[in-house]
């Protein structure tokens, strides 16, 4: 049975987004039937940061996918609050190919506003604020290809911040970058969050990076997808890794993720 | 670090310089002496006799036109039937690409035309357009300028040489576009016109571009073939072919290193271009 619930039932007030009991199956390349996801429960607060941890693998993305409205489920409730639409207020940064190759940085940047039929002028001025926000003025006019790969990813944070989301879903934004870059690339996401108060549903394989960043983090089992636990992180911004109350909660994170491993 | 860079450079570059400068002196050298020492002009003339007709690109042959005179007919054509072909190749293909429908119904009759010779419509061809100029076609008389040696014949079947590899190359580029992008463009709020003009096409692009290069190629090739068969009387493959029958090899092979000068430039230029169009190719 197939359930046409995105944009359907509203979450309720001061949600984002609700999930109840969604169930996703696929079709693998082999033909026989895998559950992406069973039985996923949880919520989102508006203005909320929640990151969500767990193995890599595609369980993660579906579940953006379908929040995003990109693909459907079987059964389950999917609400989100009434102003989220995909295309307007529902921002994405994908893992991989967030650029477009053959666009300059700000014409990229600029991408979604022109969409929307907002004058040059306009876009540009806007796209020209964003990029000097995430520290690439200089890059306007480079290609994504001659962009290193936190550049390319602070470039397409800036993307999808140009057409003020009201929600950010983010696929292991800072997968593919050094540690220090990541560090970066965090310290911005989260001031860039606080200024602007956008919910974030952000997901990522790296605990410290969970931590670090969210209000929560859910911690999720790939194969089939579902949420094993889920930990308010209660601890001022900017958050320092080496600090006890954060080295228990690494702990307690990290057994629960091993829960699934055994 | 600097020295060893430009060591290595030197080192790449001789096989370069050799097959530029050396080898092809070497093979004009060896020519003229050949030629020189068999001295029948007639099937085999020196080097300096073909260079004296190059030099002399104005000179005319008999009744025939000069060099460059049916260099030009054969260009103007090429220009000509590649740009119909170019335009025709781009949109069947951009719209048999996005569109199931479109390609499902359309891919047979594309699949089965493909394989056929350019050539092999040149009679028919012949006896559907007569030898209608494209002056006629807009209801002009003779207009007594180059324009009148642009037969619909000769633009059909370049046509044909230009239409299929544009034609399958746009599609391929289409077909093959990263579902991310489109994804990415339906995040950002394009609609289903706005993808296709600004994610399919920019992403077909590369393919485009190679498609163009491999169709106007093939229209050098086409133009030259069809002017050498009876009924052409003008472009740079007719004199070849006219030269030939009055003896006149200096000339055969004067045209015959224009032919292949031309050829080698539009694939330059076509390559050229693509470093400029799509810079970002291969490295995504």
């Amino acid at each position: 049975m197939r359930t046409e619930t995105v944009n359907g039932v509203l979450a309720k007030p001061g949600m984002a987004v609700e999930l109840k009991g969604v169930h996703k199956r696929y079709l693998s390349d082999s033909g026989t039937e895998v559950d992406a996801l069973t039985e996923v429960d949880f919520t989102v607060k508006k203005g909320e940061f929640v990151t969500m941890i767990g193995a890599t693998g595609c369980g993660k993305t579906t579940l953006l996918n379908i929040i995003a409205g990109l693909e459907t489920v079987e059964s389950g409730e999917v609400r989100l609050a009434a102003d989220l639409r995909l295309g307007q207020t529902i921002a994405y940064v994908f893992q991989h190919y967030t650029l477009f190759p053959w666009r300059s940085v700000l014409d990229n940047v600029t991408f979604g506003l022109r969409m929307h039929g907002v004058g040059r002028r306009a876009r540009n001025k806007k796209a020209r604020e964003l990029l000097s926000q995430v520290g690439l003025s200089e890059f306007e006019n480079s290609y994504p290809h001659e962009l290193s790969g936190g550049m390319r990813q602070r470039a397409a944070i800036a993307q999808t911040l140009a057409l003020q989301p009201k929600l950010l879903l983010m696929d292991e934004p800072f997968g593919a970058v050094d540690d220090s870059t990541r560090r970066d690339l965090q310290r911005m996401l989260t001031d860039l969050w606080q200024q602007n108060k956008t919910t974030i549903l952000f997901v990522t394989h790296n605990v410290d990076e969970a931590l670090l960043m969210g209000d929560r983090v859910l911690v999720f089992r790939e194969r089939p997808g579902k949420i094993l636990g889920e930990f308010e992180i209660d601890l001022p911004r900017p958050r320092n890794r080496v600090n006890i109350a954060f080295t228990e909660l690494f702990i307690k994170v990290r057994q629960t993720l091993s829960v699934d491993l055994d | 670090m600097l020295k060893v860079k430009q060591i290595n450079r030197k080192a790449r570059d001789w096989p370069k310089i050799f097959g530029w400068i050396f080898l092809p002196a070497l093979l004009v050298v060896v020519w003229q002496v050949v030629a020189g020492w068999l001295n029948q002009p007639w099937i085999f003339p020196t080097a300096t006799r073909v260079t004296d007709q190059l030099i002399h690109p104005l000179r005319e042959h008999y009744a025939s036109g000069s060099l460059l005179s049916n260099t030009l007919v054969s260009l103007l054509r090429v220009v000509i039937g590649f740009t119909a072909a170019a335009v025709a190749g781009v949109s069947l293909g951009l719209v048999m690409g996005v569109s199931r429908t479109f390609r499902g119904l359309l891919e047979p009759l594309t699949e089965f035309l493909r394989p056929l010779c350019p050539i092999a419509w040149l009679p028919f061809a012949i006896v559907v357009f007569k030898l209608k100029s494209l002056p006629q076609l807009l209801g002009l008389d003779y207009t007594r300028t180059i324009f009148d040696e642009v037969q619909l014949g000769m633009i059909f079947v370049l046509f044909m040489g230009g239409f299929f590899p544009i034609l399958t190359n746009t599609l391929d580029g289409v077909a093959g576009v990263r579902r991310n992008y489109l994804s990415l463009a339906r995040v950002l709020g394009a609609n289903r016109r706005q993808s296709f003009f600004h994610v399919y096409l920019p992403a077909a692009m590369p393919m485009i571009l190679t498609g163009f290069r491999q169709g106007i190629g093939l229209c050098w090739f086409v133009i030259i073939a069809a002017e050498m068969m009876t009924g052409s009387d003008s472009g740079i493959g007719y004199l070849l072919m006219y030269a030939s029958d009055q003896s006149a090899m200096d000339v055969v092979i004067a045209a015959m290193v224009i032919i292949g000068s031309i050829g080698a430039l539009l694939n330059f230029t076509m390559l050229r271009s693509m470093r400029i169009f799509v810079r970002w190719q291969g490295k995504e």
